[in-house]
């Protein structure tokens, strides 16, 4: 059964169009102009119990509106929203209970608090009673590794630590559904990986839905099963991952070391992306033509060493934005 | 309903509770910030000793009377900015997106909003408050009273905040009015009312209601009204349940940001 169920949802926002110079700002007091920014456009979607879902999009898709539509923080124009059977803009305070939130660009805790305070604040938020929440805490801990700095002010953490203990305060009261909106951003590529493996773990644990928005393809690669992209208010592609890359990633990088100098030009099915004489890299459409086919045009008796690889799936993504931007 | 309220009650007691902790880690600066605002109120007195030496009445008001209406205004503005300190930059909470995290909680929004933080500050006007009733002349009557009155003056400045700083779910740069009304019921509070005449009256007893504020409070405390007693509380449930309706009816149109940030 599907936990949330978007049905042609839709936001507009009215903004004021504002012209250069003194003399159009003086005539906009008088006579205001605006226009209809269409946020999100008729979109629609189910999450089932348990998932793991992307929801991506390039800046300005309409993401963070939809969250913030699901969540009860935005009022939709258009279309319906159940979250845990929950109209979230009639039930905010019903589904506050059940739903955590991490935005990675707000952060929710007090800054002079310790995580440990802060925690119980939280506890005391959505009315769990004392005991409940000091164990809830001392597994939390465990589980993200707290033990460290769980009594240190928050503004002496790292942004590493205070995401963890983000998370952690969104959990106290063991939600069913988890939003985190780009909760990696600004994170080094270790910390970031510790925080994947942290989430996956909560989730195998809790089997709590994770509804995640993020830049960083490597989130979603590593965390969700599924990936719903959107594009200009719109839902571009809702596959599953495995699908995804089964159906676009229809080319291969070959980056081939050589004895001697090959020369060779883009021809039907084979792209040159790099040519440094010796050392070559080609893009194979592999529905055009076949990685055999592009070796021998190399000579394999020519080939020192060689490198085949799929396209990165940071490429497929941006390709699908364009490739919708454009229709 | 009394549950609901109960734990709305603790969320704010903790909001208010740790904001407090915050400002007391800086002791020198905790202190300074309610001695000087202590100093700040008193400094204004020598203008009405001067006055009062060379006149015995002003607009009706004895010395004696004007510490007091002196005392209200502090204690009134004291609680407002203490307790509902973010009442007062709330446009500023609207137009950058900082409901949002409240809106995610199981609490009420507006009330959660406007408790998160205190005006150290406002501590000096409430000890200032409580100073100038001592020189008045404390009965517990009057000392019940006297908290009374500053409670629910200090509620009925917050709302007038929150109904012109939810005009930001509409207007930008809405601040302005918020910044400018809160203003004129402050500058108008220590005035003796009998000074102004006509429609600047008028104006002081509704669109600009220092009078339920201030000038009532002292009225029924130099002599004990009940229908004028009764008029305060009326119309500071009228202006709350005003602000609750203007604020949720705005709501409906906010529109949320992603600017960074932090709670500090």
């Amino acid at each position: 059964m599907a936990i949330i169920e978007v049905k042609k949802l839709s936001k507009n926002f009215k903004v004021k169009v504002k012209e250069k110079g003194l003399k159009n700002s003086l005539k906009a007091i008088i006579k205001p102009k605006y226009k209809i920014v269409r946020a999100v456009k008729n979109i629609s979607f189910e999450v089932e119990k348990g998932e793991m879902i992307a929801f991506i999009g390039p800046n300005g898709a309409g993401k963070s509106t939809t969250i913030k539509m699901l969540t009860g923080i935005l009022y939709p124009n258009n279309g319906s929203i159940k979250v845990l059977g929950i109209d979230p803009q009639k039930e905010r305070k019903k589904l506050a209970y059940e739903i955590g939130t991490v935005f990675g660009q707000k952060e929710q805790l007090w800054t002079h608090l310790t995580p440990y305070d802060n925690f119980k604040f939280f506890g005391a938020i959505y009315d769990i009673p004392e005991s409940r929440v000091e164990k809830k805490i001392e597994e939390l801990k465990m589980l993200f590794e707290l033990d460290d700095f769980i009594n240190t002010p928050v503004r002496n953490l790292s942004l590493g630590q205070r995401i963890r203990c983000e998370i952690v305060a969104s959990l106290i009261h063991e939600p069913k559904i988890l939003f985190l909106d780009e909760p990696t951003i600004g994170l080094d590529p270790v910390v970031k990986e510790n925080i994947r493996t942290l989430i996956k773990r909560m989730n195998k644990e809790y089997k709590t839905t994770v509804f995640l928005t993020s830049h960083d393809v490597s989130d979603i690669e590593k965390l969700c099963k599924r990936v719903i992209i959107i594009n200009n208010g719109q839902v571009v592609l809702d596959d599953t991952m495995e699908n995804l890359k089964y159906h676009y990633l229809n080319k291969k990088i070959v980056d081939a070391k050589m004895k001697e100098r090959v020369n060779l030009d883009d021809e039907d099915g084979i792209t040159i992306l790099k040519d440094k004489g010796y050392n070559l890299k080609i893009e194979v459409d592999i529905q055009k033509r076949s990685v055999a086919d592009a070796l021998k045009l190399l000579n394999p008796d020519n080939i020192i060493d060689i490198n085949i690889s799929n396209v990165p799936l940071e490429d497929i993504i941006s390709d699908i934005y364009k490739k919708e931007g454009k229709e | 309903m009394l549950m609901v309220v109960k734990n709305q009650l603790k969320i704010s007691w903790l909001s208010i509770k740790y904001a407090l902790i915050r400002e007391m880690l800086n002791k020198t600066t905790f202190l300074t910030n309610i001695i000087f605002m202590v100093l700040n109120n008193a400094s204004f007195i020598v203008q009405w000793i001067i006055l009062y030496s060379l006149k015995d009445n002003v607009g009706g008001y004895t010395f004696k009377q004007v510490l007091l209406l002196w005392g209200i205004a502090s204690g009134t503005y004291g609680v407002a900015h203490f307790f509902f300190k973010k009442a007062f930059s709330l446009s500023d909470t609207i137009n950058t997106g900082k409901l949002d995290s409240y809106l995610v909680q199981p609490k009420n929004v507006l009330i959660s909003a406007i408790t998160t933080d205190i005006d150290t500050s406002a501590l000096g006007d409430m000890i200032y408050a409580y100073i100038t009733l001592f020189i008045y002349g404390v009965t517990l009557p009057n000392f019940l009273l006297f908290t009374f009155f500053c409670i629910i003056g200090g509620i009925f400045l917050t709302s007038i905040s929150i109904i012109l700083s939810s005009l930001s779910f509409w207007f930008s740069k809405s601040d302005i009015i918020a910044d400018t009304g809160n203003g004129l019921m402050t500058n108008f509070a220590t005035y003796p009312d009998g000074i102004f005449k006509g429609i600047v009256k008028i104006l002081l007893f509704t669109l600009i209601p220092v009078g339920i504020v201030n000038y009532i409070p002292v009225r029924v405390m130099v002599s004990f009204n009940l229908g004028s007693f009764l008029i305060v509380i009326m119309a500071t449930i009228f202006i709350v349940i005003l602000a609750f309706l203007v604020f949720y009816k705005g709501l409906k149109k906010y529109s949320s940001s992603n600017l960074m940030m932090a709670k500090i």
